[in-house]
């Protein structure tokens, strides 16, 4: 198991498409829909690549230069909380 | 070019932010009484500068008009393009996407800047914490491209789109390059300019501008043609038009409130007021032959008016050297004197100011100028009535643009206009 400090949740995420690309979504919406695309979700790959560089400020490290390229949010949540575990 | 003379290019709709109305309608109302609403400068961070007195947008609620979603990755002058932009298709009955095609509807805008104050934000950012805090949308929210993208965006046009970056003038050429879209068969074209100079990054860069003025007091800051002109103000906004093939127009019952019948720019170089004599006149004589206009059908001329002696002199010269005449008899108007210039925005206005006053038969008066000091008839004071079926804009830019434009009047304006002034 993974501690709290080193995984985003799909709450956290769905904060981050908030502040960062002002789409509005709500988290157990974005948890049941986990593999609809982020352009469904009206997120557009800017909107993105500021969710990576939030994550990596926060994390004070690089996230694989695949995140900014991930369709979905389970796609992108698995990626960036592997690269976390393992320090990557 | 193989554009179609047949096809006209009409206004159907018109779309206004400014600081004397953040809707169409409040606008020419203001314009038509000749409010002064220049005054200090309250946007934040500015205060210090001592450029104090401008045109303020003030009132105006971005969040209320435009989404979330666009609202994160744009600038206040982009804001302002795109709420002009909603109320001119709203305005022409195309707010719902009436189009046929999304190929069949493009969009054109004018821009001297940018996204300063975005800009500023993400700047400071980069310097103050490093480069991995500047968000991403920064790399399109400062770029005078951005008002034109996302205006395309946010409406699904995707006929021919660009950018006109050709000095305050540009916001002219931008409404010609859109009629000679329209002309050469692209049904619509929004067309029109934004601009919000008015943060402490945008206005330090205006600083240096010998023609701006730093007058304090907003009455007296702005008084183009007088002998106490003492240069220009800034200002915030600027508006949006729809133009459309005219026949399309009518064949769907949209209302033509006007066509744009000519157009010429010329460059005379920065700050080279003497010389923008000949330019302007040059863009006039231009205008007027592709309208096919003769200097005496000229009902009324919507100046420049740089406010500057030198400028103003060369302007009222200019229309004698290119109307004969009639360029001491037509009467000339600069609503603008009331509002300060928004740049690529300010012709922008005052097109939308001409149409209106067609329809109204009413030209309105320049605010705080009284005591002119040039052979021309400047209205003043109060709006004069009169019959207007064509109407001349000009416009110049400090960096040596010149522009001319000629209007005429919608069909379905002919009516109203006697009805008022009967």
């Amino acid at each position: 198991m993974t501690t709290e400090a080193t995984e985003v949740t799909v709450e956290e995420l769905a904060t981050l498409m908030k502040k960062g690309a002002g789409v509005t979504v709500d988290p157990h919406d974005l948890e049941a829909r986990v593999d609809t695309t982020f352009a469904e979700f009206g997120l557009d790959s800017l909107g993105l690549l500021g969710i990576v560089g939030e994550l990596e400020n926060r994390y004070g490290r690089s996230l694989p230069t695949d995140a900014e390229r991930c369709k979905s949010p389970r796609a992108f949540l698995d990626l960036v909380n592997g690269a976390l575990r393992t320090g990557a | 070019m193989s554009a179609d003379r047949t096809r006209r290019a009409a206004v159907t709709g018109i779309g206004v932010v400014a600081p004397n109305g953040l809707h169409t309608d409040t606008y020419w109302k203001s314009v038509k009484e000749g409010l002064n609403v220049l005054d200090r400068i309250t946007r934040e961070g500015c205060g210090h500068l001592p450029l104090q007195v401008a045109g303020e947008v003030r009132g105006f609620d971005p969040s209320a008009l435009i989404e979330e979603t666009f609202l994160v990755q744009t600038d206040r002058f982009t804001h302002f393009a795109m709420a002009a932009a909603a109320a001119a298709l709203d305005d022409a009955g195309l707010s719902t996407g009436a189009a046929d095609s999304p190929y069949s509807v493009g969009v054109v805008t004018a821009a001297g800047s940018g996204g300063g104050e975005f800009g500023q934000r993400e700047l400071q950012k980069l310097w103050g914490q490093g480069s991995r805090f500047v968000g991403p949308y920064q790399s399109i929210a400062w770029f005078y491209a951005a008002s034109t993208g996302q205006i395309s965006i946010h409406n699904g046009f995707k006929g021919p789109c660009s950018v006109v970056a050709s000095d305050e003038a540009g916001g002219l050429d931008a409404v010609a390059h859109a009629a000679r879209a329209v002309r050469r068969g692209t049904d619509v074209v929004v067309v029109g300019a934004a601009e919000a100079p008015l943060a402490p990054y945008s206005m330090v860069c205006q600083l240096g501008y010998a023609e701006l003025s730093t007058d304090e007091d907003p009455a007296r800051a702005y008084r183009p043609f007088t002998s106490a002109a003492c240069g220009f103000v800034p200002a915030e906004g600027g508006a949006v038009l729809v133009l459309e093939d005219a026949d399309r127009a009518q064949s769907r019952d949209a209302t033509v409130r006007a066509t744009v019948a000519g157009h010429a720019a010329t460059f005379t170089g920065a700050s080279r007021w003497d010389e923008s004599r000949a330019g302007l006149a040059h863009a006039i004589r231009g205008a007027l032959d592709e309208a096919g206009c003769a200097p005496e059908e000229i009902d009324v001329v919507f100046a420049d008016a740089m406010g500057i002696r030198e400028a103003d002199t060369a302007e009222a010269l200019a229309l004698t050297d290119a109307l004969g005449p009639h360029g001491t008899r037509v009467p000339v108007t600069a609503p603008k004197a009331g509002i300060g210039r928004s740049y690529c925005g300010a012709p922008l206005l005052d097109i939308a100011a001409a149409v209106m006053a067609m329809e109204h038969g009413q030209i309105p008066p320049t605010p705080g100028v009284f005591d002119v000091c040039h052979d021309i008839d400047l209205v003043a004071a109060t709006a004069r009535p009169a019959q207007l079926r064509t109407a001349l804009v000009l416009s110049r830019g400090l960096m040596g643009s010149n522009a001319a434009l000629v209007l005429r009047r919608g069909p379905g304006s002919l009516a109203q206009n006697d009805k008022e002034n009967s």
